[in-house]
């Protein structure tokens, strides 16, 4: 199914390299279209590598540690599909190498381009460093896994003997790269934020915008690895690692996030239509009660209000529960993103001279729908194949985990 | 007990997913606009007299639709000249639902032999404008200068029994051709016509940029009028001031400058930044060569 959308997807980006970006619905006054919605809604998602593996572990949080890697699979994911449906806003790929020909350090967008590739191999090697004792094991086990697989292991970790020496290095190193993935993971959607904020225009004309955007995409990511830890969890019967306490905690920490990109959003929308200035009053009276109101409220409701309420009883932290209330934070997360794009491109301060009418209506092309489902489809597929490679649960980590649990309970008693 | 609860709760689960697609699909469909609605459609004549030279007509098909108005695009009308045997011109309308008619010379006698006409648009059998009059018009732009202080006269006249007469009470632009439009050249940003059918005002818009020899255009403008259309003349005036572009503007260290001329505070920030944060990943891959050569060195 998911490479079906993939093809579908890549035989509409094949017709827009081939007809032009004259396929799509984007003219000169929503130029940023589905791809820019998309392109935020996966940096926002990929900052959950440096919640789950960075923040908790640094919080010294052990329940987690079975999600790390889930989390970091995540991260390296959209991070990825981020840079390519960037260039695939961009219309001729060709015109990337531009970029690094006559790039302005001035502007937000080559900032992006460096932090976004910053953040990818940050998360490469936190995604690397972690699996290099699982690899030994995978080595051992080539009877299960397969000669093909093996050589890929061998390849890879084959010099993984699990010394002191090597554990000593490989555990700061990780710890380095917590500390590290922090300040960039805040920059890369800080910085996301800026490509609008920047931009005077109503809606996007905001001081709060990066700790807006990175409390949403804490959310986001939150809800995905909930879907994400149901999905392995059902799929590869980890009942036993990933547990009930795992989507409790999961769901605590969601209805958290959720409730922090709540306050957020009373404060964009809130404030502004207190003051309901001239300028603005179109954008907002098009969010709150004109064409974009049902998808608005769609997406504070479901994305926010519905699962706050859900999760606050111990009932909804359950797995099944907690599992359809990740995918209403993450579609709703969605829906926001083109709510962050297009209603805000629709109504400039100042209206363009003598545009055809149908420049001011915005709803995207087949193709344009075709490539970002693809593009989502794609997304999925990297998490599948990671997840068919690797082990989904860190296996040494987890088992020492547990081991020092044990001992500590034999302690107590 | 609890058996009999699992497939309920199953039930229930399924009905919220459910909701949650329903409304998915709800708000998808929103933003798919006016497919529900019934359609209007809007017809627009006007008649346009360009520099008291060039006469032509501009007729506009559009849709309203319940969220949007859409242009009728290739659709075929006919123009007449008082009664359906003067065809002034077959069109059809292009993207933006518009479509320009000249009034041929086989009209000439016609048009010059009455100082009023009406036009009528069909559209095969169909009459869909049949009361479009317009009063013929011109305007003129007279300037004076004295003491540095310029004014400009605009004088509205219409064609009464073979005669221009002044046309009182006509509003008006009058300004400087700009590229958004016209720039008041007074205070006002229209003005109307007394009985004598003219417009004074001060040019109160000093050294504004011209052409490269410091001229632009004054223009004068009566737009939607009831009886007379759309009039629109133009008079070259040099009261402007010569541009004068500083090349090197660019190439000094600025937010705005190319990427060469970045800011050295941004630059160095910059800098700074990624060498730290690069430095200190290649100082990390650095550790995996050497947990790699611990492990070869073990294994040997």
């Amino acid at each position: 199914m998911l490479v079906v959308i993939c093809i579908i997807g890549a035989y509409a980006y094949y017709r827009q390299l081939r007809y032009g970006l004259v396929v799509t619905a984007m003219r000169d006054y929503v130029s940023w279209g589905i791809y820019i919605s998309n392109f935020v809604f996966f940096v926002a998602i990929s900052l959950v590598g440096s919640l789950i593996t960075a923040i908790l572990r640094l919080s010294n949080v052990k329940w987690s540690t079975p999600l790390t890697r889930i989390a970091e699979i995540i991260a390296v994911s959209a991070i990825v599909m981020a840079s390519l449906i960037i260039i695939v806003d961009m219309g001729s790929p060709e015109k990337f190498y531009n970029l690094f020909l006559y790039g302005r350090i001035q502007s937000p967008i080559m900032w992006d381009v460096i932090v976004i590739t910053t953040y990818f191999f940050i998360s490469c090697i936190l995604l690397y460093l972690p699996l290099l004792p699982d690899l030994k094991i995978l080595i051992r086990h080539k009877d299960k896994t397969g000669s093909g697989l093996n050589k890929l292991y061998r390849f890879q970790g084959s010099f993984w003997k699990g010394t002191k020496e090597q554990f000593k290095i490989s555990n700061k190193s990780i710890n380095i790269l917590c500390i590290l993935i922090i300040p960039v993971a805040f920059s890369i959607h800080t910085v996301t934020s800026w490509l609008f904020a920047t931009t005077y225009r109503p809606g996007w004309d905001s001081t709060n915008f990066g700790a807006y955007f990175i409390s949403g995409a804490f959310l986001v990511g939150a809800g995905g690895v909930v879907v994400a830890m149901y999905v392995f969890r059902r799929y590869y019967k980890l009942e036993k690692y990933i547990t009930e306490l795992h989507f409790d905690m999961m769901a605590k920490v969601t209805v958290l996030l959720a409730l922090v990109y709540l306050y957020f959003n009373v404060n964009e929308y809130l404030v502004p239509a207190f003051k309901m200035k001239k300028s603005e009053e179109a954008h907002l009276s098009n969010l709150f009660s004109g064409e974009f109101s049902l998808m608005f409220w769609f997406a504070i409701l479901v994305g926010m209000i519905f699962p706050i309420i859900i999760l606050l009883f111990k009932k909804g932290r359950k797995p099944l529960p907690a599992f359809i209330t990740g995918i209403m934070v993450v579609v709703g997360a969605w829906f926001k993103r083109y709510l962050f794009v297009t209603p805000t491109l629709l109504h400039p301060f100042m209206p363009m001279e003598d545009v055809p009418l149908s420049y001011k209506h915005y709803f995207p092309s087949w193709e344009e729908w075709a490539i970002a489902m693809g593009s989502l489809a794609a997304c999925l597929l990297i998490i599948t194949f990671f997840a068919r490679i690797y082990p989904i649960i860190p296996i040494e980590e987890t088992i020492m985990e547990q081991n020092e649990e044990l001992e500590h309970a034999h302690e107590e008693v | 007990m609890k058996n009999l609860n699992m497939p309920m709760k199953k039930y229930k689960y399924n009905l919220v997913l459910s909701s949650v697609l329903l409304l998915m699909a709800w708000s998808v469909d929103v933003v798919a606009q006016g497919k529900a609605a019934a359609d209007k459609p809007i017809f627009k004549l006007s008649y346009f007299n360009v520099n008291n030279s060039t006469q032509y007509l501009v007729f506009e098909s559009l849709m309203r639709t319940e969220h949007s108005v859409l242009p009728q695009i290739g659709k075929e009308y006919e123009i007449f000249l008082g009664d359906t045997s003067a065809l002034v011109a077959k069109i059809i309308t292009d993207k933006h639902g518009k479509a320009n008619a000249v009034i041929p010379p086989s009209l000439k006698q016609a048009w010059e032999a009455s100082s009023q006409h009406i036009f009528l648009v069909k559209e095969g059998d169909k009459e869909l404008i049949s009361d479009y009059t317009i009063n013929k018009a011109k305007i003129t732009i007279d300037t004076t200068t004295a003491d540095t202080v310029h004014s400009i006269t605009a004088t509205v006249q219409t064609l009464k029994d073979g005669k221009w007469v002044p046309a009182a009470d006509v509003e008006m632009k009058l300004g400087i051709k700009r590229l958004g439009g016209i720039l008041p050249a007074g205070d006002d940003e229209t003005l109307t016509t007394d009985s004598s059918g003219t417009v004074t005002t001060e040019l109160k818009k000093l050294n504004l940029p011209g052409d490269s020899k410091g001229n632009y255009l004054l223009m004068a403008q009566v737009e939607d009028n009831d009886l007379y259309g759309n009039i629109i003349v133009e008079k070259s005036v040099p009261w402007g001031t010569v541009p004068h572009y500083n090349a090197d503007f660019f190439k000094e260290r600025h937010l705005w400058s190319t990427g060469r001329h970045a800011p050295l505070w941004l630059v160095s920030m910059a800098l700074f930044i990624m060498i730290t944060v690069w430095g200190t990943l290649i100082y990390l891959v650095f550790q995996i060569v050497k947990i790699k050569k611990l492990g070869v060195n073990n294994t040997a």
